[in-house]
């Protein structure tokens, strides 16, 4: 009878006993430690990332600095065109009536 | 219609007026052209010219300051193609006298000077640099024929010739044009038309033709591939500078800046051909 209870007994805390170890395992706990533990890779991606945006904000200050001399350029380019094309249009405005005729000329012009 | 020649600036000058009894204007205009000439002349040791490029500074009188003014002004339009600081130039290459006096033959050494100095006005007083002398022959014939085509067009439409610098006020006037090959006749109305070349005024010097066109880059006779140019402007002085600059810039050249100057021009090179450019057609 006291056998029989005791193999009972074992018998269940064998079965504690397994399905403790089962939990543990189950938690994994030396999973978590690595976790925590960092990744050089991850560490170098993220390096690479912060360099890379500052590139990217110093780029797109470059590109907003070279834009804003290009549009004063343009402008002045512009204006330049708009005189010229002005003056042209003044100089055909003054310049006199003139046509090849067929008349016998009044006066003659040589060189001078 | 009525007419009057006569020499002045070392060439012929014809008025023509379209009216009648306008004898008194003509006499005045001709006196007007003997005046500009007495100021204007390099050959004269009193004309006001004269005293300047002789003293350096001057203080002068109207016409001359504002010849100066012009040919100044005509420098910076043409990038110094058309410069008044040719006189030592046109010396140094035997221009040395009123051009009738000028030997067709000689053994003088011809060097090329240095054009381009500064000529400085404050108010009524002009400024030379150290050793610059101004030449204002052709512009000063352009000037005399535009005043004095101011000066008559209030007897009625005019045109007046200084030897090839053309001025007209009114009216539309039939002007020849030497070509290659014959003559064409332009009909103008207000402003001006002038001819340069080396077709004229040329002489020689060690066996060397030479000429009055003077390159203010070299200092020295233009090589051209053009004989002679014609131009129409707004008036004679501006017709006058860009005959000059239009000579020294070469038959390409020259078309092409008249295309663009909507200036009508006629260009004859030394190979024998007529172009017409600047619109004319």
């Amino acid at each position: 009878m006291t056998s029989h209870v005791g193999r009972l007994y074992s018998l269940a805390l064998a079965l504690f006993v397994f399905f403790l170890t089962w939990t543990a395992i189950g938690a994994r706990p030396w999973a978590s430690a690595s976790v925590t533990r960092k990744d050089p890779r991850l560490a170098a991606l993220a390096a690479r990332e912060q360099r890379l945006r500052h590139e990217s904000v110093a780029v797109q200050r470059l590109v907003k600095h070279r834009w804003a001399v290009y549009r004063v350029q343009l402008r002045k380019r512009q204006s330049q065109i708009a005189a010229a094309k002005q003056a042209q249009a003044q100089a055909i405005a003054a310049a006199p009536s003139v046509r090849v005729v067929n008349l016998p000329p009044l006066t003659a012009t040589r060189t001078s | 219609m009525e007419s009057r020649r006569f020499r002045a600036m070392g060439t012929d000058i014809e008025l023509l007026l379209d009216g009648d009894g306008a004898g008194e204007a003509l006499a005045a205009a001709e006196s007007e052209f003997h005046r500009l000439e007495a100021i204007l002349t390099r050959f004269r040791p009193d004309s006001e010219l004269s005293r300047l490029n002789e003293g350096g500074s001057l203080d002068a009188g109207p016409e001359l300051l504002e010849v100066v003014e012009l040919a100044l002004a005509a420098r910076a339009r043409t990038d110094g193609r058309f410069d008044p600081t040719v006189h030592d130039a046109v010396v140094s290459a035997g221009y040395d006298r009123s051009f009738e006096h000028v030997p067709e033959e000689g053994t003088g050494v011809i060097v090329g000077s240095v054009c381009g100095g500064a000529v400085r006005i404050d108010g009524t007083r002009i400024e030379l640099d150290e050793g610059v002398r101004l030449d204002l022959g052709g512009i000063g014939k352009g000037y005399a024929a535009m005043r004095v085509a101011e000066l008559l067009s209030a007897a009625g439409p005019v045109l007046v010739n200084a030897g090839g610098d053309i001025a007209v006020r009114e009216g539309r006037w039939p002007v020849g044009v030497e070509t290659a090959e014959s003559e064409l006749t332009l009909e103008l109305a207000d402003g001006g038309l002038a001819t340069s070349g080396s077709d004229r005024r040329r002489w020689r010097r060690n066996g060397r033709e030479l000429h009055h066109l003077i390159d203010p880059a070299t200092g020295s006779p233009a090589p051209s591939d053009l004989l002679r140019v014609t131009v129409v402007g707004s008036d004679a002085v501006e017709a006058e500078v860009w005959a000059k600059a239009l000579y020294i810039a070469g038959e390409e050249e020259a078309a092409r800046e008249a295309d663009v100057r909507a200036m009508p021009c006629v260009l004859v090179t030394t190979g024998g051909r007529t172009r017409l450019a600047g619109g004319l057609a």
